[in-house]
C-alpha cells in the first residue's frame, strides 16, 4: 500500500529523495513507516530522537518514544523536526 | 481626565483606532476592550516576535512586554522588522521599544534588555496574561514554557527553520506543554538558516491567536500545532499529545477560570 509523507522541520531539504506517496507493505506500523523512511535519507543523514511524529493530523509523540499505531492506505506519515530559530 | 488617559474603557479616539478590527467576524466593543487591559510578554522579538509584539502593540493590547539582548547586527536585518540600518550596533529592546510605541500611543510598552533567567521569566509570566515563545534556542523555550505553566498562562511557541516554522498553541494543565513535546532539549545550532518572510508569518500568526485568546474572539487553536512548509508548499495542523508524566505539567490541576 502507499502512504504520504511529509517530512519538514529543521533539515526538511535531506527529504528530497524520499518518495511521497512511499510504499509500504500492508498493515505497517508507525515505527516500521519510520524505519522506511529513515532508509531513503541519504547515507550521512538520520531522522533525529526528538523528531515529532504525527499520523493523520495526530501527534503520537517522538521518534524516540511515540503510540504504536497500524497504518491505512493514503494516510499521511508527518515528521516534525524541532525548530526553535527565533 | 483627557479622553487618552488609561482606563479599560475605549475612548472615542481608540474606537476610531481600531475602528477596521471591531465588527463582525473581527472584535466586539467588549473584546477590545478586554485587549486594553491586557498584558503580553514576548521574548525575544527579532525576525518572529518582532512582528508579533508590533501586531499585538498596533492591535491594542494594553501592555507589551518585550525582552531581547545585545545590539542590532547586520544579518539580522533580513527578518528584524522593528530593526533598521539607523539602529545597526545600538541595544534592541530599547530602540525596539521606542518603535512600538511610535505606532501605538494608547499602548504600554516595556522593554527589557536582556534575556529572562528562570526566576525572571517566572515573574515576568505571573505579570501577563499570555506569553509568546519566540527565541532561538529551545533552552529558552522551556525555560518560558516552565513559567507559563507555573503562572498558569496560556502560552504560545512560534518557532522556524529555512523557510519552515511552527506554531503551538498551549494552556497549562488543559493541554500539552512544550515539554510534554520534548521532554529533553533537542540540539538545535545557534546560527539557523532564516528567511524573513516566513519568520514574519509565523509571529504574526502567533499574535493573531493571542489577540483571539485576549479577547475572546474566534476559537484559538488549543492544543494543536500549525506546521508551516513553506519550502515544499504544505500546510498541517496536528493535534497534540500530552504527556501523562510530563515533568512540567503532569501534576498540574486545570488552569485557572476563564484564562
Ligand atoms: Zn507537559
Amino acid at each position: 500500500m502507499k502512504i504520504r509523507v511529509l517530512l519538514t522541520g529543521r533539515g526538511y531539504q535531506i527529504a528530497q529523495h524520499v518518495p511521497d506517496p512511499l510504499e509500504v507493505p500492508d498493515g505497517c506500523r508507525v515505527t516500521e513507516a519510520i524505519a522506511l523512511v529513515a532508509q531513503r535519507l541519504p547515507a550521512d543523514q538520520a531522522l533525529p530522537d526528538s523528531c515529532l511524529v504525527a499520523v493523520q493530523g495526530k501527534h503520537l509523540g517522538s521518534v524516540r518514544s511515540h503510540d504504536e499505531a497500524t497504518l491505512q492506505e493514503g494516510d499521511e506519515l508527518m515528521l516534525i523536526a524541532p525548530v526553535a530559530g527565533g | 481626565m483627557t479622553e487618552d488617559e488609561a482606563t479599560d474603557t475605549l475612548s472615542p479616539r481608540e474606537r476610531e483606532r481600531y475602528d477596521r478590527q471591531m465588527g463582525p467576524g473581527v472584535l466586539t466593543a467588549e473584546g477590545q476592550e478586554k485587549l486594553k487591559s491586557a498584558t503580553a510578554l514576548v521574548t525575544r522579538t527579532g525576525g518572529m516576535g518582532g512582528p508579533a509584539a508590533l501586531m499585538l502593540t498596533m492591535a491594542g493590547v494594553g501592555r507589551v512586554i518585550i525582552a531581547h539582548g545585545g545590539e542590532l547586527i547586520s544579518p539580522d536585518l533580513n527578518r528584524q522588522i522593528l530593526g533598521s540600518e539607523p539602529l545597526l550596533g545600538k541595544p534592541r529592546a530599547l530602540y525596539f521599544a521606542a518603535y512600538l510605541r511610535s505606532m501605538n500611543r494608547y499602548v504600554e510598552v516595556e522593554d527589557i534588555d536582556h534575556e529572562p533567567d528562570d526566576e525572571e521569566a517566572k515573574e515576568l509570566a505571573e505579570r501577563s496574561d499570555i506569553v509568546l515563545s519566540c527565541p532561538p534556542t529551545m533552552e529558552e523555550r522551556l525555560r518560558l514554557n516552565r513559567a507559563a505553566s507555573e503562572a498558569r498562562v496560556p502560552f504560545l511557541d512560534a518557532a522556524q527553520w529555512g523557510m519552515t516554522g511552527t506554531l503551538a498553541v498551549m494552556k497549562p494543565g488543559e493541554t500539552a506543554c512544550l515539554q510534554c513535546l520534548y521532554p529533553e532539549e533537542p540540539p538545535f545550532e545557534e546560527l539557523f538558516p532564516v528567511v524573513g518572510a516566513i519568520s514574519s508569518a509565523m509571529g504574526s500568526l502567533a499574535a493573531l491567536e493571542a489577540i483571539k485568546i485576549l479577547s475572546g474572539s474566534g476559537q484559538p487553536m488549543w492544543n494543536r500545532m500549525l506546521t508551516y512548509d513553506g519550502y515544499h508548499g504544505q500546510i498541517r495542523t496536528s493535534d497534540l499529545r500530552r504527556d501523562p508524566h510530563c515533568g512540567c505539567c503532569s501534576s498540574m490541576p486545570s488552569a485557572r477560570e476563564g484564562s
